[in-house]
């Protein structure tokens, strides 16, 4: 494939197929955006 | 103490390079280097993504299992033993859900325009379902739970989960062969050798990033909990220095 | 012998209690009634006796499995009035007793709740059933049992929690879905007579063990539970 025919959104196969790939990136993503924004929102211990 | 904390963020930040890196190859072997299959098309380039999460999804409950039981059996032998099997039991539980999660999400994606149905009520699927809720009600449990007693009861439910998902799988399966239903996703026949590098590469990448994730989400929870010893202890002094 | 008197007072405490108020069987039995009804209206049963066959099996496991969540939420809500959880905690009888002697007294409830609930089945659904209706006799208990044990269970595992109603149906449900499939299919194979005899008797093995493995895990783990602080 190429980026071209990856970006094609005419069938529902590859709509799914794009869907997929950025959904997994974008919620995995999110997920260790949510614990560096968290991480840096929780007090340093002082020890 | 210093000198720790500062390589462990080294540490931290290569591995997060190389998951990345791993992970963009993968993409690229499954992507534009393998050729599209013979029925399914391009489509079936979904299965790259969505089998690592399948399997490594099956994974992490055995870590929140072993910490749980660890938490159960440290309790009252060494209590901050405990307390850090209880970080990582949540860890592993949320990772859990987001794997199994993406699994289930990519499996119906991949289902409705290959075989036409979203969903089937198989034992593979269902008990895959079942782990869900499962791990969600768990997050929840210690969500609601007083605390104190969140990791206890976490503890406990984990047990149950542990030992109900193999039944609900052997169950289904012994129904569905008096009943047989559609089954959903490849099921016999082996991947051809030319499809194996993206498998494995993605399998690489997504269990590095998710034992990374896991970590981070663990070494989270450590700094809440001490966070936490460290207001308690000031509160005490602090009620100390009242003058009676 | 000791452990057994424990259970029956635990058991006898609790039927006084549920005599005085009778707010959980009432409950119950008006939920119930709800379900029926309501799926009365939603297809005919009289002019679809088979389709009303094959669905009145999932419907009384519904009806049921809703009701008793409601019993169950109010069973352990007895033991938070008046610091009586603790008391529990402090005296001398093994934990587990107390968990027997509630789920045997919530079994009992549900059960009461059955044997209302079977003629007005019968009535609205206008059900002929068409297998062999003493195996019926077997699988209700044993289901009923298998919903009971782990419904008094999780009831107790969120006590404390802060959105407890949530959490009971949250937890039961994926729990005892292996329990839920074979208790419905055998019903439902009762009642319409589609399944042979060995394919019943196999649902029904597979509840008992269900039931044996559950009541154990229930039993082993109770203590941990109540002791959670």
């Amino acid at each position: 494939m190429t980026w071209s025919s990856f970006l094609n959104f005419s069938t529902m196969g590859h709509r799914h197929l794009v869907f997929v790939y950025f959904g997994v990136w974008i919620i995995q993503g999110g997920y260790l955006a949510w614990l560096a924004w968290s991480w840096n929102h929780t007090k340093t211990p002082r020890r | 103490m210093e000198q720790r904390t500062h390589s462990l963020r080294g540490i931290a930040w290569l591995w997060l390079g190389i998951a990345i890196a791993v992970l963009v190859v993968g993409f690229r072997q499954a992507i534009f280097l393998t050729p599209a299959e013979a029925t399914m098309g391009d489509l079936y380039r979904i299965f790259y993504y969505h089998l690592p999460h399948a399997i490594l999804g099956l994974i992490f409950p055995y870590v929140n299992l072993a910490a749980s039981l660890a938490f159960l059996f440290w309790r009252r032998r060494d209590p901050l033993k405990a307390l850090t099997a209880d970080a990582l039991a949540v860890a592993a539980a949320e990772v859990t859900v987001l794997y199994v999660g993406i699994c289930l999400a990519t499996g119906m994606l991949w289902g409705k325009p290959a075989w036409g149905i979203w969903w089937a009520w198989d034992a593979r699927l269902t008990s895959e379902l079942l782990l869900w809720l499962l791990y969600v009600s768990y997050l929840l449990l210690r969500r609601y739970s007083p605390s104190g007693q969140a990791g206890t009861l976490g503890a406990v439910l984990s047990v149950f989960a542990a030992i109900d998902v193999p039944i609900v799988y052997m169950s289904i399966q012994w129904w569905r062969t008096q009943h047989p239903a559609p089954v959903f996703g490849p099921n016999g026949g082996g991947i051809d050798r030319q499809f194996w590098p993206p498998v494995l590469w993605n399998i690489v990448g997504w269990l590095l990033w998710g034992v990374l994730i896991m970590l981070f989400r663990f070494a989270l929870e450590r700094r809440r909990q001490l966070a936490e010893q460290e207001a308690a202890l000031q509160a005490i002094e602090a009620s100390l220095e009242i003058p009676q | 012998m000791n452990y057994l008197r424990h259970v029956l007072d635990h058991l006898r405490k609790d039927l006084r209690l549920e005599w005085r108020s009778r707010d959980s069987i009432n409950g119950m039995l008006f939920f119930a009634l709800l379900v029926v009804v309501v799926f009365g209206l939603a297809f005919d049963p009289t002019g679809y006796p088979t389709t009303t066959r094959q669905i009145a099996g999932g419907v009384l496991w519904v009806a049921l499995l809703f009701a008793s969540i409601t019993a169950l939420n109010l069973s352990w809500a007895r033991e938070l009035r008046n610091q009586v959880l603790e008391a529990q905690r402090m005296a001398p009888s093994p934990a587990s007793a107390l968990f027997v002697g509630k789920a045997l007294a919530n079994m009992l409830f549900v059960l009461v709740v059955e044997a209302v609930l079977a003629p007005i089945f019968i009535i609205f659904f206008n059900l002929h059933v068409l297998g062999n209706a003493w195996l019926l006799v077997l699988i209700l208990p044993l289901g009923t049992w298998a919903l009971v044990v782990n419904g008094t269970f999780f009831a107790a595992l969120g006590l404390r929690a802060r959105n407890r109603e949530l959490l009971l149906p949250l937890l039961l449900l994926p729990i005892s879905l292996p329990a839920l499939l074979a208790m419905v299919q055998g019903t439902t194979g009762i009642l319409t007579a589609d399944l042979d005899s060995i394919q019943i008797k196999t649902w029904i093995e597979q509840l008992a063990g269900y039931d044996i493995v559950f009541t154990t895990i229930c039993i082993l783990l109770f203590e941990t539970v109540l002791n959670a602080e």
